[in-house]
């Protein structure tokens, strides 16, 4: 019990801080990620061919856009985009210096889970509303992001569970985080007990992210 | 009401352009149900979806109410699609609302105030006979009911068009049946045309006042329903009218038949169906008939029967009975070798 209680006197703090940072993180650049990735799937659902908004040049363009961005690891993309970085926020360290990153890497992500959210919707359904000579961003509104919903949620759950793991590198620029906390102290230094602190945590967290997920989705899916 | 003027539609495929739709004129009156018979692939889908242009015609004019929609504005065109409802073969219901709400939505979409939402949804609910399942999803719904929702979610519009996508292609006999009805009591208490397209011929029967047969894109009969179960000309005609009553024998059958007598085909017609002739005929003459397969078709408007009978007899004698049957209005057929009908 005692090295259970010195352990936490200890360490308490840090693993507060890295908490709210993690917390932080992932809080800014989902809101972010999400106000990109949303419209971002929507567009490359409805630019495809035979869609209403058909237009090959834009599907084209920014089916290729994903794919480039997904292909770069994010440690990679990290460093890559330090220049942007610099001129969208200022600066491209700490918890603000991440956002950026973070949000550029993730972003295309939910476009992608959008996208098939977006594609299993009947397009029966879409042609019903049509027939009856409603309007198409209705349409959108009504009968495609609605229908989409419980898909759209187990989307964000999945996007919001890889962000975390994103934000375990963020510490390579100092903006700290669990992961971050994991690997210096943990790794660097040898504090095991530090290590499987965080893990577990991080693995409650997932957990947590991942029901609550599921039972929005469930409760939104009637079929 | 509706009327389509040489209509083409051509899609390009793989393999080269095809014409699923190949220079069409339909025309529909107010009040009429009006069937459009065909087997797969025959251009019915792509016919009906260019009523409503949810598929543009390569050429051609579609009159709603005698006006070209096809050159109408995006708005303009709205506007017409909201008096054209549409059922269709997979109901097409929202799968994350309520039956209350697949309804009500594109009301208020369509921007109808809450009052009149909640008056039409009530109204047509009872209507297809749904009242109690407003707050059931379409999962826990059957087939027909699903229908149902769909028929009262095109109805709510009130519009004066009902165009039907196969609406009964995805349902059991029975369940068929009862939508068919439904469909009939539309069109009887509100006065709504309908315009369906099957590939079922007991759904013309029950309901059509008027039939197009479509093969390959092209109408190649047209008539009253009376007409065409009556007389039936193109052989594909013919090939649905089997599916629903045996008109013919085998050909080696006729010709062992045929020996001692002639078979004939009988169709009776309205009154004619109600008279005791073949009774009369062996009074009257030296024949003896012999029924070898008979039965009688209800449809919308009247009565067909058709027997095919054997006449024993001389030739000449059977040609005077013969005659007499045509005297009285029932329209005979010398059953020889009509092969491969």
């Amino acid at each position: 019990m005692n090295s259970i209680q010195s352990f936490f006197t200890d360490w308490s703090d840090v693993i507060g801080k890295s908490i709210i940072e993690t917390f932080q993180m992932v809080g800014i650049s989902l809101f972010f990620s999400i106000l990109i990735g949303i419209p971002l799937g929507l567009l490359i659902v409805l630019t495809r061919p035979g869609q209403s908004f058909e237009n090959k040049f834009l599907y084209q363009f920014f089916n290729l856009f994903i794919n480039i961005i997904r292909s770069v690891p994010f440690i990679i993309l990290l460093f890559f985009i330090l220049p942007f970085t610099k001129i969208i926020v200022g600066t491209t360290i700490g918890v603000k210096g991440v956002i950026v990153p973070l949000v550029v890497y993730t972003a295309p992500y939910i476009a992608r889970l959008m996208e098939t959210a977006l594609l299993e919707v009947d397009p029966g359904v879409v042609e019903a509303y049509t027939a009856m000579g409603i309007k198409r961003r209705h349409i959108i509104w009504n009968v495609l992001l609605r229908e989409a919903r419980p898909s759209i949620i187990l989307g964000l759950t999945i996007a919001t569970i890889g962000l975390i793991g994103a934000t375990a590198m963020a510490g390579m620029v100092g903006a700290g985080g669990l992961g971050d906390l994991a690997y210096r102290y943990g790794h660097l230094r040898y504090e095991v007990d530090l290590m499987y602190a965080t893990v577990f945590i991080l693995i409650i967290l997932v957990q947590i992210i991942q029901s609550i997920g599921n039972r929005f989705a469930a409760k939104l899916k009637k079929d | 009401m509706i009327q389509l003027e040489n209509i083409t539609k051509k899609f390009k495929t793989k393999k080269g352009i095809v014409k699923a739709v190949d220079g069409i004129n339909l025309h529909v009156k107010k009040g009429e149900i009006h069937g459009v018979i065909g087997y797969s692939g025959a251009g019915k889908s792509t016919l009906i979806r260019c009523v409503n242009l949810l598929e543009r015609p390569t050429t051609g004019k579609v009159l709603i109410d005698n006006v070209d929609i096809t050159s109408l504005s995006l708005n303009d065109l709205r506007k017409t699609r909201q008096k054209i409802g549409m059922i269709f073969q997979h109901f097409n219901l929202l799968k994350t609302a309520t039956v209350y709400n697949n309804i009500a939505i594109p009301l208020k979409l369509l921007g109808y105030n809450d009052s009149e939402v909640k008056n039409r949804v009530a109204k047509y609910a009872e209507i297809v006979g749904l009242t109690e399942k407003l707050d059931s999803y379409p999962s826990q719904l059957s087939g027909g009911q699903k229908q149902r929702v769909a028929i009262a979610r095109a109805l709510a519009q009130e519009p004066e068009i009902l165009l039907s996508d196969e609406a009964t292609s995805a349902l059991d006999p029975e369940t068929t049946e009862a939508i068919l009805e439904l469909l009939l009591k539309i069109n009887r208490e509100l006065g709504i045309t309908i315009l369906l397209i099957t590939h079922e011929m007991n759904v013309i029967q029950k309901i059509c006042d008027e039939v197009s047969v479509l093969e390959s894109g092209k109408v190649v009969e047209y008539g009253s329903a009376i007409e065409l179960f009556s007389k039936p000309q193109h052989p594909t005609t013919r090939k649905f009218l089997n599916t629903i009553s045996q008109r013919n024998l085998s050909p080696s059958l006729i010709k062992q038949l045929n020996v001692s007598g002639s078979v004939i085909r009988l169709t009776f017609l309205g009154e004619s169906t109600g008279k005791p002739l073949l009774a009369e005929v062996s009074k009257v003459y030296d024949v003896q008939p012999n029924i070898l397969t008979a039965n009688i078709i209800e449809l919308k408007n009247g009565i067909v029967g058709n027997i095919v009978v054997h006449l024993h007899g001389k030739a000449h004698i059977v040609e005077k009975a013969l005659k007499y049957f045509t005297e009285n209005g029932v329209s005979v057929e010398e059953l020889g070798g009509e092969l491969n009908e």
